[in-house]
């Protein structure tokens, strides 16, 4: 609640030398980028920005042809949709047009193939979608993370010995082998098996965007876990016994007064779990997932940027990992007393 | 009201220590007992035996006729008829004062917000700090924190109070203000376990005194037997040392 402000002394007064290294600090990253920019120019790379917006969005252009001979003999409008008239050689007929920009008036004449009108639509483009699928991926995940994390935690200290193996079997294996095996895992055996039962019952199989938030959730689950271990027991013993002397119950107890305390205190290295999560989930294009990074795979391997595409890529987890923890640490100084 | 018979208990961690051998004792409604005795005579054990904090090895242990060692005994139901005060005061310290003093009311005893906010006003105008009812502990004097732990404590209506050297952490200047709620409490009735190093508040307060040590109850009195003619070598020791 209360930030003192550090008083102005003289060892934080700025001197020459001090600016003389922050233009070194400059100097250096001016000097990598334009490193990198004349070794492009060396080897002949076109850098072709301009490129790269329409894989955020691109407008897609919709048209309305006609398929009959005839004379428009009359154009109403009604609740912006047109209705035209055409005079054929035999009819008269009427063409519904959803609102758009008409092509033609009246008087005109039409043969199959005119442009009666045409429409643009401003669609997501791949990396958009990429983009969008990452944030959702990184979100179930997170939060079933959380939720698996906090039993984990609490069965880990627990002194029932079926909560307290069960959850150093999990938290010691999903630690000990890597995610890029547990997807596998998650992915070829127990996605093979769930969808081949579920098939047998003639219901349609799971997608493999489930076994990734699967994967990446248990992943998570197994560290955070272990940081909500370390906060309860963090916290001094006489808080559960003051609780638990007027009369708590274990349940209230963490509630009310141990979690509250334990939550501001593992803040921090949760915020660095859920980083390396949104991270982690590039790794499920492996099994068909297109988030961010297989949708950058995949613009790369038709548009033929790649440098422009990585770059961007990797602007946009930073975008995502900075924005999490902006929100991390704004939840910190509104929990801290 | 608090029956004790054959209570042991034996510490494994870190080392085997035997807390208590043997320990019996009654207190009576009403009455005031301080136990004093050296460090690790198993004072602070016994009290904490009494709400279950530490589980008797062997031995019984009734509350208003209630076995707590029993393990069919509501335990929770049992601590909230039992106050507790602690050497190192435990408040909640994310809560403020108003809050660490209304937080079991209502979970506890499901009183609605306005009868716990009334209790708790009342008691914080009692332990003598009613402007300091929006304030976090950690902006608190040891000697209020102190006070609003014994506040929280008695918001519970408990039919008991057990202090854990409540002033032994506190600067010699705080002291004072603390004692003063324990004997207004002792004076309306409070049936009350002591355990201090203050012989002042025993010699003036108690009913009587329990001198224990190493593990066992050593002599028991009143404070006028105690203070002026003990029996046992070890308490005649002990009283030159301090006094």
């Amino acid at each position: 609640m209360n930030q003192s402000v550090i008083p102005k002394t003289k060892q934080n007064k700025k001197t020459a030398v001090y600016f003389v290294w922050v233009g070194v600090f400059f100097l250096c990253i001016a000097g990598m980028i334009s490193g990198l920019y004349y070794s492009t120019i060396k080897i002949d790379y076109v850098w072709r920005w301009y490129r790269i917006p329409q894989y955020f969005a691109f407008k897609e252009k919709i048209e309305i042809k006609s398929q009959i001979d005839g004379k428009i003999t009359d154009i109403s409008l009604k609740d912006g949709k047109a209705v035209i008239t055409v005079k054929t050689e035999r009819e008269d007929k009427t063409i519904d047009i959803p609102e758009g920009d008409l092509k033609v008036s009246k008087g005109d004449f039409v043969y199959p193939g005119y442009i009666l009108a045409s429409q643009e639509n401003w669609k997501p483009g791949i990396l958009m979608q990429g983009l969008w699928l990452t944030i959702e991926v990184s979100l179930i995940s997170t939060l079933l993370g959380i939720l698996i994390g906090l039993f984990g935690g609490l069965a880990r200290l627990s002194s029932n010995p079926a909560f307290k193996w069960f959850s150093i079997t999990y938290i010691e294996i999903i630690r000990g082998s890597p995610l890029l095996v547990q997807i596998f895992i998650w992915y070829f055996v127990l996605g093979t098996l769930i969808n081949t039962i579920l098939s047998k019952y003639g219901i349609s199989s799971i997608p493999p965007l489930w076994y990734g938030v699967a994967a990446l959730a248990c992943f998570t689950g197994a560290y955070v876990a272990e940081i909500v271990r370390a906060g309860i027991q963090s916290i001094h013993r006489g808080q559960v016994e003051a609780s638990r002397s007027l009369g708590m119950t274990y349940a209230q107890s963490m509630r009310y007064v141990i979690l509250p305390q334990a939550l501001r205190r593992i803040l921090p290295p949760l915020a660095g779990q859920f980083i390396s999560l949104i991270k982690d989930s590039s790794l499920l294009g492996i099994i068909a997932v297109r988030e961010l990074s297989k949708a950058t795979r995949e613009v790369v391997t038709t548009s033929l940027q790649p440098f422009e595409l990585w770059f961007v890529c990797a602007l946009l987890y930073l975008f995502l990992t900075f924005t999490l923890s902006m929100f991390v640490q704004y939840l910190e100084r509104r929990t801290a007393v | 009201m608090i029956e004790v018979q054959n209570v042991y208990k034996t510490f494994l961690v870190p080392h085997i220590v035997q807390a208590l051998i043997n320990v019996s004792c009654k207190i009576e409604a009403g009455e005031v007992v301080v136990v004093i005795g050296p460090s690790g005579s198993g004072k602070s054990t016994l009290l904490r035996c009494l709400n279950h904090l530490e589980t008797a090895d062997s031995g019984k242990i009734f509350i208003e006729g209630i076995d707590i060692l029993d393990p069919k005994t509501d335990i929770n139901k049992l601590r909230a008829e039992v106050g507790m005060v602690f050497q190192s005061f435990n408040l909640f310290p994310h809560k403020n004062v108003f809050e660490n003093i209304t937080l079991a009311q209502k979970i506890v005893r499901r009183r609605t917000k306005t009868e716990a906010a009334d209790k708790a006003f009342s008691l914080l105008n009692k332990v003598g700090i009613k402007d300091k009812a929006n304030v976090y502990p950690d902006q608190l004097s040891g000697g209020q924190q102190q006070r609003v732990a014994i506040a929280r404590a008695l918001a519970m209506d408990p039919k008991i109070m057990l202090f854990d050297e409540p002033t032994s952490a506190l600067d010699p200047e705080m002291i004072g203000e603390v004692l003063e709620v324990m004997k207004n409490l002792a004076r309306e009735g409070m049936t009350m376990v002591v355990v201090t190093h203050e012989m002042g508040f025993a010699k003036e307060v108690a009913d009587r005194v329990i001198f224990m040590d190493m593990g066992a109850i050593v002599e028991e009195g009143t404070p006028e037997h105690f203070f002026t003619s003990p029996v046992n070598e070890r308490t005649k020791l002990f009283l030159s040392q301090i006094l």
